[in-house]
């Protein structure tokens, strides 16, 4: 019976019948819980049975893994410790990118000589892959901390004002034209309607630049770094470990996803009336 | 239609400003490394770079391949790994959109896989795969694939209601709706999916060739690197640059000839 989503918006209103043991087999939950345990079965069988050689580790080595690490020191540090690091890394240069990028974004759409000023310059810059800067910024500032952070900065510079820019230039015009009709001045334009209404565009920008903070971090850990986890990866990569390699693609996924769980939470906190579409 | 275009002349200070802003910018970066303010080993004057990609158009060294190789080789393999992911992505992030079950399977896998950066599946494809195409490929493949069933399933999920009610009402069955109700509605989400995917790619593009290859324009940045040549990492930013723009510039016109009758 229901197997779409056009049975889901009228369900509301049909009466729920008894539970056949199709649609108890077909429950969401147990779908994720067959998804799930399939997944891992068949990552452990492929390691397993070598269908990779001995490049694929198999899922309960990769937690053994994980546990030695979070134990001893690697490479100067432990697990927690090369964590810390990468996530220092793109604090710093996500929280630079944002400070500057989403005001600029923000004076850029509210001010159109300063659009006339900055955007063809950025647009000189937007197309280019903020991997693509890994290179110079070892030229520029050698291996140390400041190039890692220079990467992340200039790959999270650019979703950050796109979206602040394009939050404030996409506003319905009604929203003005009732501050208009109650005696607003520009001034009162600005503040009470282009800022609030422009958070969401922000927040996604934020969400973006995020998750582009992680893969820059990535990029330039692979490239060069004593610690964090790019490192393990690297160092995983050189020794031909897969353990090591799975490891901190699992860690550096769980941090992603962490932090993008955490900008989604702020971003209900600032503007709750935004209607949440049923997103992934 | 009946609407008149208007015409609002804006000022020439305006209309100038862009072109003055680019020009003092290039000028202040030509001039600050001409005049030794910046050491050329790390900067290289615009100029420069500018006669670098004429003389690399027949010259392959030092890096070993003439631009137009490195150009060919990165474009095969962006083309390839995205074409897949357009492949794979779309009508699975559709038939997650709209089959309960397809969705229960598919879901968790994918959040699983979606948090990783691209970057970091290298290793292991180094290690399946060798530094050939097929891993450079698959790294294309798996940076593209998301944004595509991202847009597709929400494209689907965000179909009206009412349509589907109504469509309902006629008797149309689940299938029906699906291909001529969901997708098409689903379609301008599917073409934003595009531009996003294509960006993905070609950034993951230099990101995997930065680190395991032996031709292609993300090479080109990293033998700059290694050599010291900052004229032939410039050179190689402003390609990858351009033809990126190159090519979201052209889905962008095909974009708007194939929904010329959606206003969105």
């Amino acid at each position: 019976m229901s197997s779409s989503i056009a049975n889901e918006t009228v369900g509301s209103a049909s009466v729920r019948e008894g539970r056949t043991l199709w649609e108890m087999l077909t429950n969401t939950y147990v779908l994720y819980f067959v998804s799930l345990a399939g997944f891992f079965l068949l990552w452990d069988r492929v390691a397993y049975l070598h269908v990779f050689g001995d490049s694929l580790a198999r899922p309960h080595v990769v937690a053994q893994k994980l546990y030695m690490l979070s134990q001893v020191k690697f490479a100067g540090t432990n697990l927690a410790g090369h964590i810390w690091v990468s996530t220092q890394r793109v604090l710093i240069g996500f929280g630079l990118a944002s400070v500057i990028a989403v005001p600029l974004g923000l004076f850029m759409s509210l001010n159109q000589y300063a659009n006339a000023i900055v955007k063809p310059i950025f647009d000189l810059f937007k197309p280019m892959p903020p991997i693509a800067w890994v290179s110079i910024s070892i030229l520029w500032f050698g291996i140390g901390e400041f190039s890692k952070v220079f990467i992340i900065a200039i790959g999270t510079f650019v979703p950050c004002l796109l979206n602040a820019y394009n939050g404030i230039r996409l506003i319905e015009p009604e929203l003005y034209d009732v501050v208009r009709v109650l005696g607003g001045s520009r001034k009162d334009e600005i503040i009470q309607v282009s800022f609030p209404a422009s958070f969401p565009a922000i927040f996604a920008g934020l969400q973006i630049s995020l998750s582009v903070a992680w893969t820059c971090l990535l990029a330039a850990e692979l490239m060069n770094a004593r610690d964090g986890m790019g490192f393990l990866i690297k160092r995983g990569m050189d020794t031909h470990d897969p353990a090591l390699v799975l490891g901190g693609m699992v860690l550096i996924a769980a941090m992603a996803w962490l932090s993008s769980l955490l900008i989604s939470l702020l971003e209900r906190k600032a503007c709750p009336w935004k209607r949440s579409i049923e997103n992934l | 239609m009946g609407y008149e275009e208007v015409r609002v002349d804006r000022p020439l200070l305006l209309r100038l400003l862009p072109f003055i802003s680019v020009g003092t910018f290039l000028l202040l970066w030509e001039w600050s490394v001409r005049s030794g303010m910046v050491p050329e080993v790390l900067l290289a004057p615009p100029s420069q770079v500018f006669s670098l990609f004429f003389e690399k158009l027949s010259e392959p060294n030092p890096d070993g391949a003439v631009l137009a190789v490195h150009a060919w080789t990165s474009l095969q393999e962006a083309f390839l790994g995205y074409g897949l992911s357009l492949l794979v992505g779309i009508p699975l992030g559709l038939a997650m959109g709209w089959f309960r079950i397809v969705e229960g399977i598919a879901r968790p896998i994918f959040e699983l896989i979606r948090p990783i950066p691209p970057i970091a599946w290298i290793p292991l494809t180094v290690f399946w795969f060798g530094i050939g195409l097929t891993g450079k490929v698959f790294i294309i493949w798996i940076a593209g694939i998301v944004p595509c069933v991202i847009n597709a399933y929400v494209g689907v999920r965000m179909t009206q209601p009412t349509l589907i009610q109504m469509a309902r009402t006629y008797g149309a069955t689940d299938w029906q709706i699906f291909c001529q109700l969901c997708v098409p509605s689903a379609l301008p989400m599917i073409f934003g999916a595009l531009q996003i995917a294509l960006a993905y790619c070609w950034t993951n593009l230099v990101g995997a060739e930065l680190l395991a290859a032996d031709t292609g324009l993300g090479y080109l940045i990293t033998m700059g690197g290694r050599l010291g040549r900052p004229d032939i990492v410039v050179l190689g930013m402003v390609c990858v640059g351009l033809s990126g723009a190159i090519l979201g510039f052209i889905i962008d016109i095909i974009e708007k000839r194939l929904l010329a009758g959606i206003r969105r």
